[in-house]
């Protein structure tokens, strides 16, 4: 039997090097409702989704320094749905004028034994958090507004207790690598959710 | 109604004579005459060839006609009509009103220069034609109904407190947007600096629990960092982190030994990293999120 042509088989690791290009802010609870109005407005006009989701982060250490993150996403309204693996690279430090944090995404989907999988695979769960809210989108852009819980006791998801009484909203688009006109849009959208929420370039480093 | 004026136009200027006023203002006025005479007729003309367009498309196309057509045809000539108003009201056109048209010659026989310049509508200037295109009051029928019009009108004052009110209440409203932007600006800026829609320590809190799960741990007590103090936060999250990493690897132990795996038994707490963990991204999936 012939190989299959080169172009239906799959496309190993470094074919399309996925960014994520990310603005965060945040908005108080009490004008959630009128930043929703305005995404609602802005954004494409689709009925906005509300997602209810848990998220697991894995470490595996090495002997090196920086352990290895990987993030595992599962979806409490909709619990069969496939699990979701994401691997989130460090922020680009390369131009100080871009606007949106940029660094390497890889998402995979998974099944519902990938905690065992990654159990058994040496990653260990560094912590967990249950995020709830809405999510919107406009062309590339994604939007999406949820509130973090802490989760008390590992894998029980009755008793959540929120973080803050803020939601945190992020904006995020997923580009190959070198589309800096992604950033400008970014920004320009940003500049209209202003004075609700200011969304910037949060390094995650500084706030270690 | 179409008056020519072309025709042997003798102007009487009453309340002027030759003598008192002299040759000077005489001329400015017979010079303002033409000009405001001119520019009448070029407006007339304009009306005219409107309305005969909008006649031939009547006769013609009735059956294509569009409605919203017809309704453009009298806009223009209802502006059309207006700008001649104007320019009757125009400062510079005397008073016509002062000035009288006197023929001075009737015949029967044709004339072929008027027939040429009226468009062959009046081939003779004789005694009948003369009432209709001289006139200068309107017909008896047509008069009363204006009488009865202006008498209308004039009734309607009492209504005026009506139209006063509006005015009142439209002067207000005029008044309260075109004020200077101060007044509104100060009130609005004081609330909004009241009510402020974001916290910034709130943000760096929730971006550094996303970031890399800042008092998320489960290690960690619940209830622990209140979201407001940023520098405690700041303070605390050095020694937290260490717990965290301590603690983690402690309680990782029980954990290892139920395990399948290719640990090097008697390493407690260290991750084997002979597994060389290659993740391949296939990107042709629809699980994007």
């Amino acid at each position: 039997m012939e190989a299959p042509p080169v172009t239906v088989m799959p496309v190993t690791g470094g074919a399309i090097n996925m960014m994520e290009y990310l603005l965060q802010g945040s908005v108080l609870d009490q004008s959630l409702e009128s930043l929703l109005h305005r995404l609602r407005g802005l954004c494409d006009d689709m009925e906005p989704e509300s997602f209810a989701d848990h998220e697991l982060v894995y470490l595996l250490r090495g002997q090196q320094g920086n352990p290895f993150i990987l993030r595992a996403r599962r979806s409490l309204l909709k619990p069969t749905s496939p699990w979701h693996l994401r691997y989130l690279g460090q922020p680009e430090v390369g131009d100080k004028s871009r606007h949106a944090l940029v660094r390497n995404c890889v998402d995979v989907a998974a099944s519902h034994s990938l905690p065992d999988f990654l159990n058994e695979m040496g990653f260990r769960m560094d912590h967990e958090f249950a995020a709830k809210g809405h999510l919107f989108r406009k062309g590339q852009m994604k939007i999406v507004v949820s509130k973090l819980s802490r989760v008390h006791v590992p894998g029980n998801l009755e008793n959540t207790e929120p973080l803050s009484l803020s939601y945190l909203v992020e904006l995020s688009v997923l580009a190959p690598a070198g589309q800096d006109t992604v950033s400008e849009d970014m920004k320009s959208f940003a500049e209209q959710l202003k004075p609700l929420v200011h969304l910037e370039k949060i390094d995650p480093k500084r706030l270690m | 109604m179409i008056v020519y004026f072309r025709l042997a136009i003798f102007v009487v200027p009453i309340g002027c004579t030759v003598l008192s006023c002299g040759r000077n203002m005489q001329q400015r006025e017979e010079k303002q005459l033409d000009a405001s005479v001119e520019s009448l007729v070029t407006r007339v003309a304009h009306l005219k060839g409107s309305l005969q367009s909008f006649i031939y498309k009547l006769e013609n196309e009735y059956d294509r006609l569009t409605w919203p057509s017809v309704l453009d045809n009298f806009a223009l000539l209802s502006g059309q009509l207006n700008t001649i108003n104007k320019l009757l009201r125009n400062e510079k056109t005397p008073s016509y009103k002062s000035l009288v048209i006197i023929p001075l010659l009737l015949s029967p026989d044709r004339d072929e220069e008027l027939a040429k310049l009226t468009e062959q509508r009046v081939p003779v200037f004789s005694h009948e034609i003369v009432p209709d295109h001289l006139r200068t009051k309107p017909d008896p029928e047509v008069e009363e109904q204006e009488k009865q019009l202006s008498a209308e009108a004039a009734r309607i004052g009492p209504e005026a407190a009506q139209i006063q009110t509006l005015n009142k209440l439209c002067s207000n409203l005029l008044e309260k947007l075109n004020n200077p932007r101060d007044d509104r600006d100060s009130e609005t800026s004081a609330l909004r600096q009241n009510k402020p829609s974001f916290n910034l320590a709130d943000t760096n809190a929730l971006v550094a629990a996303v970031g890399f799960g800042k008092n998320l741990s489960k290690c960690r007590p619940p209830g622990s960092v209140a979201p407001g103090h940023t520098g405690q936060a700041m303070t605390s999250a050095g020694p937290t982190m260490q717990q965290v990493t301590i603690a983690g690897a402690a309680g990782h132990q029980p954990g290892m030994s139920g395990q399948v795996t290719q640990q090097q038994p008697g390493q407690p707490g260290k991750m084997p990293s002979n597994i060389k963990t290659n993740i391949k991204s296939a990107s042709m999936h629809p699980y994007n999120r």
